[in-house]
């Protein structure tokens, strides 16, 4: 019993991390989107906060990489073998 | 003290206009003119040199002018510097080098002309009292203005979205429980407190810094000086400034309309029925063109007979 309940946590847990990240993506595309052709707020606000977005900066080239198999990684996030 | 922007059409005097302004008022209390044009003409019209520095006229009056570039450059400079600092590891992979192309991002002029702006309001704001802004053509000015609103909405989103992140990062932290000595020697620290996370604060910082200015602007201390000429195509732009100045809630505190002859007189009451539809009863001055020029290459251009200060008395 105890290991179902562990199990269920660590399900619930890779989906709220998976959806924090999707959040952080956002957020740097949102802060950095100038540089791929989005409207963007005020370069300067991107200076500003660039030195705190390494993380972010990460998530978002991870992301650009895994772009061609969003497929497989939908299936990976929804326990789909 | 008074804060007052001079702005209008490139080439209908504001320069002169703001000038003349600041030594009528030098005579009485202390004042302070900033040339925030790149095509400076501050120096030309008192006739003095001064090359993107500072100068005292007399006692009571200072002329600067502000070096754009040199300001957008400073201002990339040091953040490029924090920036080679946390990515230090690029410096290995000779990649820094890249964040140099950073200076030609736009944006980055009207950003160090409101920081200029700032910083002039900060820093000599109790030495004098007046500051007067001449400022470059309608379109940079509308956009340096707008610039600190239009930034506290994007911060105010990303902000938002920011707090969801730690939301989010928060409940990982609950449903993981404390981590033991051997994960907590491996995992990287992610803030999830609001007070911990270095984009919230730094954003939070800015907002402070873009709100007290917009107070500053909007108050009841600063006002914008409107200067045109008795032609059609200064009066739709200076229609197009109103309606801007208007979007942005700053307060237009005087109309004056430069180069008024007897040829133009007819002209020139259509163009102030025109706009006076729009700004209703504004105080107006009327400036006679001036035939100085005509005395010689000598002749002092900021001595006009017109009295400029009355209508800057405003109420508070």
């Amino acid at each position: 019993m105890q290991g179902f309940g562990q199990g269920q946590r660590e399900k619930v847990l890779s989906l709220t991390c998976m959806e924090q990240q999707e959040l952080e993506n956002v957020f740097a595309l949102l802060l950095l989107g100038s540089f791929v052709g989005f409207p963007a707020p005020p370069t300067f606000l991107a200076v500003e906060l660039l030195p705190f977005m390494e993380r972010e900066m990460q998530i978002l080239g991870q992301r650009a990489e895994d772009a061609c198999d969003m497929l497989g990684q939908m299936m990976g996030t929804l326990g789909v073998d | 003290m008074k804060i007052l922007f001079y702005t209008g059409k490139g080439g209908v005097g504001k320069s002169t206009m703001a000038a003349s302004a600041a030594w009528q008022l030098s005579q009485k209390s202390r004042v302070l003119i900033v040339s925030l044009d790149p095509a400076h003409n501050l120096g030309d019209i008192f006739c003095v040199s001064l090359n993107g520095k500072e100068k005292k006229m007399h006692d009571r009056l200072v002329l600067r002018e502000v070096d754009l570039h040199k300001l957008s450059r400073d201002y990339l400079e040091r953040e490029i510097g924090v920036l080679t600092r946390t990515y230090s590891y690029l410096q290995t992979l000779n990649l820094d080098r890249y964040f140099s192309v950073l200076k030609y991002s736009p944006g980055i002029e009207e950003y160090a002309l409101l920081t200029s702006i700032e910083e002039t309001i900060r820093k000599d704001g109790s030495n004098f009292d007046t500051i007067i802004f001449d400022t470059p053509p309608t379109g940079l000015t509308l956009r340096f203005l707008a610039l600190p609103q239009i930034t506290i909405t994007w911060i105010d989103r990303l902000a938002q979205i920011r707090r969801q992140i730690l939301d989010k990062r928060h409940t990982i932290q609950k449903i993981r429980g404390p981590a033991t000595d051997e994960e907590k020697k491996q995992e990287i620290k992610l803030a999830y407190d609001e007070k911990d996370d270095p984009v919230l604060n730094r954003l939070m910082a800015l907002k402070g810094n873009y709100e007290s200015l917009t107070g500053i602007l909007q108050g009841p201390d600063c006002g914008v000086v409107l200067v045109f000429n008795p032609d059609m195509l200064s009066l739709r732009e200076s229609e197009r400034l109103v309606e801007g100045l208007r979007d942005i809630n700053l307060p237009l505190r005087l109309l004056i309309q430069n180069k008024v002859s007897e040829e133009n007189r007819a002209v020139a009451g259509q163009v102030v029925a025109e706009l006076r539809k729009m700004v209703g009863d504004i105080p107006l001055l009327q400036v006679a063109l001036s035939t100085q020029l005509a005395c010689g290459l000598d002749s002092i251009l900021y001595e006009i007979p017109e009295n400029l200060v009355t209508n800057l008395n405003w109420r508070r």
